[in-house]
């Protein structure tokens, strides 16, 4: 067993993760958002090192500064686009229409393949400077290439009315696999886009068919809108589908790639995928709730205690603590809320997340990694800085 | 690896006694190396110890102990990873935790970041990114913004102001669920269309002059592209004579006629994109509600508001009203607010308010006007309950108070 196939440890802990989150977040707050860049460093070489493929570590070796670089090179070129176009668009979008809805949606086209060329280009940068045993992924620059592909993949879905979404998902899947090394070997994704149909895609599809129609017939006043509440069932339900067929499309094209004779096994559960969501969800908004009940709660009884207020009537809460305590109290909680939500996040569902899929990965044929060579360090100087600019990289 | 035992039973442990297995890559292939770990210690100065290393095969390395650096921010509780300062390949993994415990406490730069490389290019994109921030949202889009104003056809201009009235009332709602509530008691909108008609009876606007009463505490009026006027009910429950709301009437379509508003909401359109980029998400929607709040309290240029002035007190004239009225409007703010610039009020934020008073007197002196009243006693309280008459404790609470500035909520 162990010789021909190897599993993949994770060593992540919840409570190590709260304190990273929370320090960086709050750093981030404090710094107005510029050590953003240093929280998502940090954070990324934490779940890196925390997934251990055959007992080794990943690691992440992006730094802050060429992030900051990267991002202020994307900020130059798209602060223009953004600023001057949008406002022309605002413009000849009410001169023309009377309506600012046009400018909302050219402005969203024109950014479209940026966002898909961002994307590649951040994928890129995380590839290189992830390791394992000490050997760089890459790949291969095709950022415009990319986008163009992208660009067509999703026309057709469109015209198809979602048909081919799954031909598109295995396509692009492949255009990125088949341009990504690990060291000296070229990563291949084998088998076709019919994989990924089958009953989670026609779920989904007939779930999203089935909500749009709803709503289109009640728009168009074919039904009442009594009928609304069907939304009820078909919303969860494509939602359910949606997840069941992202955790098939990534087994199934994971079970697909090769490189050098190595390839992989992944068993993530839909089952399992799910419970995460709902659990981790459920105990971040309950974990929010005591917070927030918390907070209430003592500063109640600080303003009876320093002010003399009384709890119960609530007008004299207004009349007797000083208008900049109120502010500062408002201050404070909106912050606290939204950075421990953040937290929260993830530590409740994203860890877990990559727990899962981790633990459920195995690498088949470990001798033949002995045959792979490191590959030169990839520069990738704007760092993902689109994807920054864009507010792509969101998640880790 | 038989070598390597042999080395260890071999090795003396030394004072430091650090003698370990470990795994080592040596950044040139993806073989995993089990190594032999010795810490030499030959009696010098602790910066001149140095990691044996050797290989099965009996190959060894030297690693000086004050070049060693520890992976940062590493998940695995139990060890630690060592690179070397000088090479960014090589890495040796030690999963024990007292071998890790020995090495944190031997090692002394171990948590010492690496130098920040291309300084002077970080700079020149810094500065470049600045500046060019700076020139779009200071100078293109301003520039920009004056001329497509003036372009702007007139029902255009009307949609942008009231696509912004909505924004602005879901700005102004701390929830952003719903929106501040539009005062519409019909007699009070009656007073106020008797108002308007007396003011704008021989103006030309492109379009219909349309008046909004929110109900909010904010002591505060504005004007929107497309011959909006705003009041907040704040600004109605302030004055003391229908002049006095006549006045400040005549001040904002002194904007509306001169398209300030216009001008100000593009410049925003164009500058909030620019701003929000630079800043990213790093508080949710803050600086989203913070620019709508500044558009809200927009700060027009000296002259604009100069010239919204002379307007007012033009109009007022025509329609035999004293500008004095706009002077003892601004007294009363001034009294509230004090002279300071820019904390509650757009009023406040207005420069130079002794002047502007002054001004507005003068323009009242040597007046002889046939002083037939604006409203009469029924019609300004009409207009006084346009909200709805209704006890709301913070507004007592603050007339108690007159040094507490309202809370700009």
């Amino acid at each position: 067993m162990s010789a021909s196939r190897i599993r993949t440890e994770y060593t992540g802990r919840k409570w190590r993760l709260f304190l990273l989150t929370l320090k960086t977040s709050l750093l981030t707050l404090l710094t107005l958002g510029f050590y953003r860049f240093w929280m998502k460093t940090r954070l990324r070489r934490w779940f890196w090192s925390a997934i251990r493929p055959g007992g080794q570590p990943l690691e992440y070796t992006g730094n802050p500064i060429e992030k900051l670089l990267g991002f202020l090179m994307a900020v130059v070129v798209l602060a223009f686009y953004i600023g001057i176009v949008n406002l022309v668009l605002v413009f000849l979008s009410f001169t023309l229409l009377n309506d600012n809805l046009a400018a909302y949606v050219v402005s969203f086209v024109g950014v479209i393949p940026i966002l898909f060329f961002a994307r590649y280009r951040a994928r890129r940068y995380i590839l290189a400077r992830t390791r394992w045993r000490g050997i760089r992924f890459g790949m291969e620059p095709a950022a415009w290439a990319y986008s163009l592909r992208a660009l067509g993949q999703w026309l057709l879905t469109i015209l198809t009315l979602g048909w081919l979404y799954p031909r598109q998902v295995f396509n692009l899947e492949k255009f990125r696999t088949d341009r990504t090394f690990y060291g000296s070997a070229r990563l291949h994704q084998g088998g076709d886009w019919t994989m990924l149909r089958g009953p989670a895609f026609y779920n989904m599809y007939a779930a999203a068919m089935l909500s749009i129609g709803i709503v289109a017939l009640v728009q168009f006043g074919f039904l009442s809108e009594k009928k609304l509440l069907w939304l009820v069932l078909t919303g969860p339900w494509f939602l359910i589908a949606f997840l069941w067929f992202r955790v098939h499309a990534f087994r199934t094209m994971a079970n697909h790639k090769s490189a050098d004779g190595i390839s992989l096994i992944a068993e993530p559960r839909l089952p399992r995928v799910l419970g995460i969501y709902l659990l981790g969800y459920t105990l971040a908004y309950l974990i929010l709730l005591l917070f927030i009940a918390a907070f209430v709660f003592i500063a109640l009884f600080a303003a009876q205690w320093l002010f003399g207020v009384n709890p119960v009537v609530i007008v004299t809460w207004q009349e007797r603590v000083p208008t900049w305590v109120q502010m500062s109290a408002y201050i404070f909680l909106y912050f606290s809320i939204f950075i421990l939500w953040g937290v929260l996040h993830q530590v409740f569902v994203a860890l877990p997340l990559h727990r899962h899929y981790a633990q459920t990965l195995t690498i088949t044929n470990p001798p033949a990694l002995a045959r792979i060579r490191q590959r030169d360090r990839d520069h990738a100087t704007e760092a993902g800085g689109f994807a920054e600019a864009l507010d792509l990289g969101a998640a880790i | 690896m038989t070598l390597a035992q042999d080395q260890r039973k071999a090795a003396p442990c030394g004072q430091t006694g650090l003698d370990v297995f470990a795994d080592f890559l040596d950044g040139k292939t993806a073989r995993v190396k089990r190594v032999h770990v010795v810490l030499n210690d030959d009696g010098r100065s602790a910066s001149h110890r140095t990691l044996e290393i050797t290989d099965a095969e009996g190959n060894r390395a030297l690693w000086p102990v004050a070049t060693l650096r520890a992976l940062p921010d590493q998940a695995g509780h139990s060890g630690i990873i060592l690179r070397r300062a000088d090479s960014s390949e090589e890495r040796l993994i030690i999963d024990d935790p007292s071998t890790a415990a020995r090495l944190r406490a031997i090692c002394p730069y171990l948590h010492k970041r690496p130098p920040v490389t291309g300084k002077g290019r970080l700079f020149g994109w810094g500065l470049g990114a600045i500046g060019s921030v700076f020139l779009i949202v200071m100078v293109l889009i301003p520039l920009l913004a004056n001329q497509l104003a003036e372009l702007l056809p007139p029902a255009a201009e009307k949609a942008l102001g009231d696509a912004t009235l909505d924004q602005i009332r879901e700005g102004l709602d701390r929830t952003g669920a719903n929106p501040i509530r539009i005062c519409e008691r019909e007699k009070g909108l009656a007073a106020v269309k008797i108002m308007q008609a007396r003011l704008t009876k021989e103006m030309d606007l492109p379009y219909p002059v349309e008046v909004h009463v929110l109900d909010h505490p904010m002591v505060n009026a504005f004007a929107l592209p497309g011959g909006h006027v705003v009041f907040f009910r704040g600004l109605i429950d302030e004055a003391e004579t229908p002049e006095e709301v006549a006045a400040v009437f005549a001040h904002e379509l002194g904007h509306v006629a001169h398209r300030d508003p216009a001008r100000i909401t593009l410049r925003t359109a164009g500058s909030v994109g620019v701003l929000g980029l630079l800043f990213g998400d790093f508080a949710g929607g803050t600086v989203v509600l913070f620019l709508t709040e500044r558009l809200v309290q927009a700060s027009y240029t000296r002259e604009a508001e100069a010239l919204a002035d002379d307007f007012a007190h033009e109009t007022l004239k025509k329609a035999g009203i004293s500008p004095a009225a706009l002077a003892s409007m601004f007294e009363r703010l001034r009294a509230r607010y004090g002279d300071e610039e820019g904390i509650v009020a757009h009023f406040a934020s207005h420069p130079a308010m002794i002047e502007r008073i002054e001004k507005a007197r003068q323009a009242a002196k040597n007046l002889s006007l046939e002083t037939e009243p604006l409203l009469d006693s029924d019609q300004w309280a009409d207009l006084k309950a346009i909200c709805g008459v209704r006890f709301n404790p913070l507004d007592y609470i603050r007339k108690m108070r007159p040094q507490m500035p309202p809370k700009a909520e």
